[in-house]
């Protein structure tokens, strides 16, 4: 009787494994498979990645990935004699994409790291509406500043330039990081602080010796959803960039092939443009998860 | 060594007075405790000293010379945090020499000194630890404790040192602070709310209560002339016996009368400002009662409710007619509920209060 109970239980623990993890890979790959197509896209000729049925075993090529940086569209250009948006080249976009995010970031960071500290520690009068209006200029639709900034940009010659990207992307983002870090600041207890204060350390060195060592998971996680933010940008970039500053999304969107639309092509670039973003957030993970969380943990204390 | 002044200082937290003018002098070299229960203002004091907190109002002297204007990290006082403070990202070894290293000591005088410290707090073994959150409370404590003791301030501020400490730690900790102080000879406030290692510590304890220094005295007078109410309930266990009634004068002095009561009070004089027939509040320490005949005065019988044997004495709960009183007596003793014991009140024992103010009247 006990015995039969057992294995009941036994092979109820069964089922529930077996349906744990049925769920889990279902759920995984769900995600996984959109990721996975394109890079079965970007390894197959123009032909395969129209074949109907879809192809599931093919010889792969890397042609894509030679053809995107190879071909040059100036070249093209002569030939074909018109201006033609073509998906060559490509390493002038990530060249872009890559300054602006990294200078943006940079920016970003350091001056919402100090702004942070400031508004956690020293309070200053009226904290609560400054940060209140600080995130408010991120409640508007973008598409609504939008075309009030391209103009403003076009009279103040910031269009297609590197500096009008940088700045615009460094506002998008302080709010992130100035709210952010403030809230990883705040969970740094003062006493700890105090102590260095009186064991003979300044204000100055407080910060950098016991504050920002403490925060440095938190500083991860900021980071890393700042060049997210900014990698993936596309409005702004489409509406403020010429050939010359034009980033990666930008690029993708107005991709041809030489007759019609290459997807291997496009596949290819994307395959690469989403690499970055893919290792960053493996390299991050346990910060970004932190980051995310950052909201319900403070609530619940 | 350095004196320490404190005058009408005062320290607001948005609409929390935590400090409503506090006035007190430690005098040069001498251990002070800072008595009062949580949320008494005692870490706000501390911290105004050390100036990590500003004050509101009021001043504070070192050798009378005004420190106001001087920051945290120029003003050379020690703290030990409540909290612990010990910096999470530093091995104990660092923490312990931060404050060395901040003062640009060589990095052999701070590896002696660190060793030093580490070494009279039983804490060697544990100066390579890396992560000061595994540390077990006690362990903490003391890391905290070595990086307030290893250098060699004019003033040093212990804000609940040891309340954390399992029993028996504690008071270890007590006889080894006498022992740090004699050696030091620096001037050392201790913050504490146990009276009993107020005691222990302190030639001189300062009763802090809802932001005002109450009573600055040595421990003998705040147990036989508390200033007030407050202070006499919040020294001594178990607390003192308080009984409400009224005082006549009688033929050789005053006598207290309470519902089946009257108390012979010996130790008020007859220049007494007390008036005939007033309402007062009687308060008797439970070690003065005596649980024996004896011929002098105000003998009662009185009936056992309850007897808590501690080993060296006995605690024992009475009752008079309407009142209720504890007593301590010494041993174990054997009594059972409904027992009739005689017990003695002596007269020149008593603390009257004020009702309405709850001020002591001598
Ligand atoms: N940083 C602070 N912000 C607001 N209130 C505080 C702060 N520090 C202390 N208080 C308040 O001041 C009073 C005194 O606190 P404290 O000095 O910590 O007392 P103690 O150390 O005697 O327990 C308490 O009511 C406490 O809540
Ligand atoms: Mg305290």
């Amino acid at each position: 009787m006990a015995n039969h109970r057992n294995n009941r239980r036994g092979r109820h623990k069964v089922v529930k494994t077996v349906l744990i993890y049925l769920f889990t890979i279902i759920a995984v790959i769900f995600f996984i498979f959109p990721i996975y197509w394109l890079v079965a896209t970007s390894l197959k000729t123009r032909a395969q990645a129209f074949s109907t049925p879809p192809l599931f075993v093919w010889e792969p090529t890397f042609r894509n990935f030679i053809d995107i940086f190879l071909k040059r569209q100036t070249e093209i250009e002569a030939i074909t004699g018109q201006e033609l948006e073509l998906a060559t080249g490509a390493e002038t976009f990530f060249y872009n994409s890559f300054v602006v995010t990294f200078s943006s970031i940079i920016i970003a960071t350091v001056i919402g790291v100090f702004a942070a500290y400031s508004f956690s520690r020293y309070k200053p009068a009226g904290t609560n509406t400054l940060m209140f209006f600080i995130l408010s200029t991120r409640m508007l639709p973008a598409i609504v500043v939008a075309i009030p900034i391209y103009f403003f940009y076009r009279s103040l010659g910031l269009y297609n330039t590197y500096i009008g990207l940088i700045l615009l992307y460094t506002m998008f983002n302080l709010p992130f990081a100035v709210w952010m870090m403030k809230s990883f600041f705040d969970e740094v207890p003062r006493d700890i602080e105090q102590a260095a204060l009186v064991d003979g350390s300044n204000p100055v060195k407080v910060f950098y010796k016991i504050a920002l060592p403490q925060v440095l998971v938190g500083l991860g996680a900021t980071i890393g959803f700042l060049i997210i933010n900014v990698w993936n940008e596309f409005l702004f970039a489409l509406l403020l960039t010429e050939r010359a500053t034009r980033t990666v999304p930008v690029m993708i969107a107005g991709t041809r092939g030489e007759v019609g639309i290459n997807w291997g092509l496009i596949a290819a670039i994307e395959t690469l443009y989403i690499l970055p973003a893919l290792v960053l957030i493996f390299v991050l993970q346990r910060f970004l998860l932190r980051g995310m969380t950052f909201g319900t943990v403070r609530g619940a204390k | 060594m350095t004196r320490v002044e404190i005058r009408g200082l005062k320290k607001s937290f948005g609409a929390v007075e935590a400090l409503r003018g506090v006035n007190l002098e430690v005098e040069s070299g001498a251990l002070v405790a800072l008595l009062g229960p949580t949320g008494a203002g005692k870490t706000t004091l501390l911290k105004c000293i050390a100036g990590v907190e500003e004050p509101d109002a009021g001043d504070i002297l070192f050798d009378g010379q005004s420190v106001l204007r001087t920051p945290a990290w120029r003003r050379d006082v020690a703290m030990f945090f409540q909290t612990y403070a010990l910096y999470p990202h530093m091995s104990v070894y660092d923490n312990i020499a931060y404050p060395l290293r901040e003062r640009k000591w060589s990095r052999q005088d701070i590896d002696r000194s660190v060793k030093a410290v580490a070494e009279k707090l039983r804490i060697a073994h544990l100066l390579d630890r890396k992560d000061p959150s595994t540390l077990s409370g006690g362990e903490m404590q003391r890391v905290a404790l070595a990086r307030t003791l290893v250098r060699n301030p004019k003033v040093f501020l212990l804000d609940e040192p040891i309340s954390n400490l399992d029993a028996k730690l504690r008071e270890e900790m007590r006889t080894e602070f006498k022992r740090l102080h004699r050696e030091l000879k620096q001037t050392i406030i201790y913050a504490t709310p146990d009276f009993l290692e107020a005691f222990a510590v302190a030639e001189k304890v300062a009763v802090i209560k809802d932001g005002v220094i109450l009573q600055y005295d040595t421990p003998m007078n705040l147990l036989r002339r508390p200033k007030n109410r407050f202070v006499a309930t919040f020294i001594g266990s178990p607390t003192i016996n308080i009984m409400r009634g009224v005082i006549r004068r009688v033929a050789h002095g005053w006598e207290f009368s309470t519902t089946g009561l009257k108390i012979q009070l010996s130790n008020i004089g007859a220049s007494s400002k007390l008036l005939d027939g007033s309402e007062v509040e009687l308060a008797v320490r439970p070690q003065d009662i005596v649980l024996e005949a004896s011929k002098n005065g105000n003998a009662f019988k009185a009936k056992i409710l309850a007897a808590e044997r501690l080993g060296y004495e006995t605690i024992v709960t009475l009752s008079l007619g309407e009142v209720e009183l504890k007593a301590v007596t010494k041993g174990m003793r054997s009594y059972k509920y409904g027992d009739e014991v005689t017990i003695n009140i002596p007269g020149d024992r008593v603390i009257l209060f004020d009702v309405s103010s709850g001020e002591a009247m001598y």
